[in-house]
């Protein structure tokens, strides 16, 4: 008879062989053929040639093959990093071959490894103990680590940017000030203060791959490698952006995605953070209040342009109103600018800036309205003239059809704007006083497309004409579903939410 | 006297090692008859589950593949990488990353262990699934192992909690997002209960939800929770389960088998022998011990062999086999671990663990139907099937009744075209809320392919009853049905399913973050 288990027998022979091999190959893979091993190995010999006073034996000798690591429990970090780069904090080590190099630079002076670590500056899998691992671009790990070129951007986390010496955070400077010239508040809110056309820019630089579209990106899809990409063409990177392409070189995007990779609200303790940085903070809380010009640059430019000249936006497909122009100024009261500035139009792309909106301080927008009226014709404003006052009541109807004739072919139909101004808007509307509007339509706006519709030459428009167009404009203002809405719009936005 | 004492002392102390060798080892060396061997069996806490002499049928590879045992096998392999696991793992939302990367880096072939868990895990739930097939298609839970059948339909939503349970621990991405899907089809009644409007009165898929997390979102309290029923309470009931599914085998006569010969001359390995030929004085009857015909009375020949060594032989053999097919993988596969879960960045497609992803298909069409209507009737009417399908004929043989072979393909590319067909029209035509977008979503929970293929299947198995007037071929005919579906549907949302539940060819093909 055949032995019914001699099957059973060969397969249990065959399956412990395979069993035992692999147990053995991943004791040996695990433990002895670890990358940081042999790194240690050459390390202890680097350690040998430089034995040559009594410190460098004594550093030899304490020397030990070992897995070691940097743990900070208040970053809430523990960094396996020095386990290949043993020389990080030894200044012999600056001719020698990396991983074993020191640190370069003065850094660790003052920020020595078994205070800070490593990944609270240089990002990165800190726990890993391969290169690749702990480089972190291609496994799961949210934050992988920064390029060289970047890694001033983690300073910020515990350091006032303005009072680090501007040669060690050399992009970040740029990257501050390029903010700032190209305007990006007028459509972005930083730290409370900005536009609502674009996203908030608070905690950008906690945004991770997963949180960017990468399909149109070449690798690798690191969130820098995103952000300089797309300082160079938006439209490029993120299919329908809609943010202007800020026109900068190779090293402005690189600043400004230093810029960008610094705004990252973290939680580090308060015994990291150095004094500067809490004045920061402290001073967050109370600001100082910008000039009228530093308003005008960072918040309006982008938009009005130097406010001169009207002109029409073919791409968001509006109309942008000289809000410095001559006769404007020479019109508008500023109780007029100041209900307009904060807030807003609603329904167009003009955000509210009141403080509790876009941030501006009352002081701010002072400023900012005399810094507009400064500008008209490169004089003062030159005083509102007195006028004659204009007593009669006018007749709606009658206004209509004067209004449809006139007005609405660039402002279209029930005065929702079109190539001008939306003089139907409810912020409008409440805004401009009768005086206001009546010498617009009489005088015109120099240097826009608003003719004078009552020239002394030529007197298009009667004083009873305009007094029913007047009566017909302030029915514009009146549907209710309008109004509710313009209102949420005004009020619905609570300070620093979302817009 | 004195002197007798010490020396006997000192000769006991000499005679220690064999003494104590003795204690541990009665019967003292490799046993030499049957006699010892059956001894060897039944002597020991381990072995004595086992009956002395199995049936040669048993020992044949083809007739179980082992799936059972290395079920077993790879649960004991998890019991033992699991509470090494447990050793390094902190249940809390704050560190149990970190000590998963932990385990992964700096434990000493943390990784590996880790992998094994992993790897014996996924084998494990695949070989339960096999096993029952196995059991259904060789007739195996016909009377007396109804109550088996039972039992092992009960291990195995057992198994596929404890895998389930374990998911949510390592609390990275993957982890997260997948037991939110989970929850939300625990949470899928609320459909009903929502269409029908009376989800503020009765919410019992809101309370499952609950009940599983802990909580409305998956947090600390659903980490706790699931670290407890995966670490205690689904091993020890599971263990329990495991004990009466062995003690049954052995109670209702071992592997089901097909009887025995009557009379006259037999084979027996390949011999022919003498049937066994009761004496007309001797009583026989021990069946109030053991179900089934025992001893093998009038019948025969014995074709039995001694349970030591054969069996141990086998059963040592699918155990070594188990564990080598879960290192080899272990040691070039790792055990997925993706970031840190977080609750602001969705992962899409979110996916469930793979044996839930054909409930995951289901879902997406109606989450009441695919949710709970569907795994209901599947796991209920697995459970009627030996009640149902009750007369005797074909146990221990797979395919053993007449037509059963046929029944089974026909079956097979039945349900194969019609859930491909599904599917494919379901992707290019989608479903009645693309075409008719106001309708009542009671019409959907109603009509949809789920439903459909459930019907379908349903309608072929009364048509097999009918046309083959046989219980058994229609019971063959909606097991396969149930057994293509799952396998598709899993098929499909593991690899064409992609961003937004939309379908792709290849995952290759889904739009990068």
């Amino acid at each position: 008879m055949k032995d019914p288990s001699r099957i059973y027998r060969w397969l249990l022979l065959v399956a412990s062989v395979v069993t035992i091999v692999y147990l053995v190959g991943a004791a040996v893979r695990e433990n002895y053929l670890a990358q940081w091993r042999t790194v240690q190995q050459e390390y202890r010999s680097i350690l040998r040639e430089k034995a040559t006073d009594d410190r460098g034996r004594e550093l030899l000798a304490k020397f030990r093959v070992e897995m070691k690591q940097a743990s900070i429990p208040a970053l809430g970090t523990v960094d396996r990093c020095v386990t290949c780069h043993n020389g990080i904090d030894d200044p012999r080590m600056t001719d020698v071959p990396q991983p074993h190099r020191a640190h370069p630079g003065h850094i660790l002076d003052k920020h020595p490894v078994d205070r800070f670590g490593c990944t609270v500056c240089h990002h990165g899998q800190g726990a890993a103990l391969t290169f690749n691992e702990a480089k972190a671009e291609d496994v799961f790990w949210d934050y992988p680590l920064l390029p060289s070129e970047l890694t001033e951007s983690t300073c910020v986390a515990c350091h006032d940017a303005e009072k680090l010496p501007p040669d060690q955070i050399p992009l970040l400077v740029t990257g501050m000030k390029l903010y700032q010239e190209k305007s990006c508040g007028s459509c972005h809110k930083l730290g409370g203060r900005g536009g609502t056309l674009g996203p908030a820019l608070d905690n950008e630089g906690a945004k991770t791959k997963h949180q960017l579209i990468m399909t149109n990106l070449r690798p690798p899809h690191t969130m820098w490698n995103w952000q300089n990409a797309h300082f160079r063409d938006p439209g490029g990177v993120v299919p329908d952006s809609q943010m202007r392409n800020p026109t900068v070189t190779r090293r402005e995007a690189l600043a400004l995605t230093a810029y960008m990779l610094s705004q990252w609200k973290r939680d580090v303790p308060e015994s990291y953070l150095a004094p500067d940085k809490i004045e920061q903070k402290y001073r967050a809380l109370h600001p100082l209040p910008l000039t009228g010009e530093q308003v005008y640059k960072q918040y309006c430019t982008a938009c009005h342009g130097n406010g001169s000249y009207t002109r029409w936006d073919k791409k968001f497909n509006r109309f942008i109103p000289a809000i410095r122009g001559v006769s404007l100024i020479a019109t508008a009261t500023s109780e007029y600018f100041q209900s307009n500035i904060e807030q807003g139009r609603p329904g167009t792309q003009m955000p509210a800036w009141g403080p509790h909106a876009g941030g501006l301080l009352p002081e701010e927008i002072t400023g900012v309205i005399e810094y507009l009226r400064s500008g008209a014709g490169g004089s003062g404003a030159p005083a509102a003239p007195a006028m004659t006052a204009l007593t009669l009541r006018g007749d709606a109807n009658k206004g209509l059809s004067l209004f449809l004739r006139n007005c609405a072919g660039c402002h279209g139909m029930n005065g929702r704007g079109g190539l001008a101004p939306e003089i139907g808007n409810p912020v409008f509307q409440r805004a401009a006083t009768d005086e206001f509007i009546i010498r617009t339509i009489r005088n015109g706006r120099i240097g826009t497309a608003m003719p004078a519709f009552q020239r002394d030459e030529a007197p298009a428009f009667s004083d009873r004409d305009i007094a029913d167009v007047l009566a017909h404009l302030r029915t514009l203002g009146e549907p209710k579903g309008q109004k509710a809405m313009a209102q949420n719009a005004i009020l619905g936005t609570p300070p620093g939410g979302k817009p | 006297m004195a002197e007798t004492a010490t020396r006997e002392f000192l000769h006991n102390l000499h005679e220690l090692p064999h003494t104590v060798k003795d204690a541990c080892f009665r019967l003292g060396k490799e046993p030499e008859s049957e006699r010892e061997e059956s001894h060897a069996t039944f002597h020991n806490l381990f072995l004595h589950i086992h009956s002395v002499r199995v049936h040669l049928r048993t020992l044949k590879p083809t007739l179980t593949f082992g799936l059972g045992l290395m079920a077993t096998a790879s649960f004991i392999i998890t019991i033992i990488t699991g509470v090494l696991l447990m050793v390094y793992y902190k249940p809390s939302t704050d560190l149990a990353y970190q000590s998963i990367k932990d385990i992964h880096f700096t434990v000493s072939t943390g990784r590996f262990i880790r992998n094994i868990h992993r790897w014996s895990a996924q084998l494990m739930v695949l070989a339960v699934l096999l096993h029952m097939a196995r059991v259904f298609f060789t007739a195996s839970y016909k009377k007396p192992r109804e109550f088996n059948w039972l039992v092992g339909l009960g291990l195995l939503v057992m198994t596929l909690a404890l895998s389930f349970t374990g998911y949510l621990l390592p609390w990275d991405q993957l982890a997260y997002w997948a037991i939110t899907i989970g929850s939300n089809i625990a949470n899928s009644p609320r459909e009903m209960t929502d269409a029908i409007g009376i989800t503020k009165f009765f919410d019992p898929g809101g309370l499952q939800k609950r009940l599983l997390l802990g909580a409305n979102y998956v947090g600390q309290d659903a980490l706790i929770r699931f670290y407890v029923l995966h670490v205690f309470v689904l091993p020890l009931a599971l263990v329990t389960l495991l004990g009466v599914h062995f003690w049954r085998i052995r109670k209702d006569g071992g592997l089901a088998k097909p009887e025995d010969p009557m009379g006259g001359l037999a084979e027996w390995g390949g011999e022919r022998r003498p049937v066994f030929q009761p004496l007309a004085t001797k009583t026989y009857g021990l069946m109030a011990l053991v179900k089934g015909k025992r001893p093998p009375v009038n019948r025969g020949p014995e074709n039995t062999v001694m349970s030591w060594p054969h069996l141990f032989w086998a059963e040592l053999s699918v155990l070594m086999v188990t564990v080598a097919v879960t290192l080899v993988l272990s040691f070039y596969y790792d055990a997925p671990l993706k970031e840190l879960a977080n609750a602001a960045i969705p992962e899409n497609p979110a996916k469930a663990p793979w044996y839930f992803l054909g409930i995951q298909e289901l879902v997406s069409y109606s989450a009441f139907t695919g949710g709970l209507l569907i795994p209901v009737i599947v796991v209920v009417g697995l459970a009627l099937i030996p009640f149902l399908d009750r007369r005797p004929g074909g146990e221990g043989t797979w395919f053993g009744s007449s037509h059963e072979r046929a029944v089974f393909w026909q079956s097979l590319f039945f349900a194969c075209a019609v859930t491909v067909g599904m599917l494919a029209f379901t992707v290019n035509y989608g479903w009645l809320r693309n075409w008719f977008p106001n309708i009542h979503q009671l019409w959907i929970i109603a009509i949809n392919p789920g439903s459909l293929l459930v019907l379908i299947f349903a309608a072929w198995s009364l048509f097999i009853l009918k046309r083959k007037d046989s219980v058994r071929l229609s019971a063959v005919s909606l097991f396969t049905c149930f057994l293509v579906g799952f396998t598709l549907l899993t098929y499909f949302a593991t690899v064409h399913r992609g961003p937004n539940w939309h379908f792709y060819w290849w995952p290759s093909q889904w739009p990068v973050h």
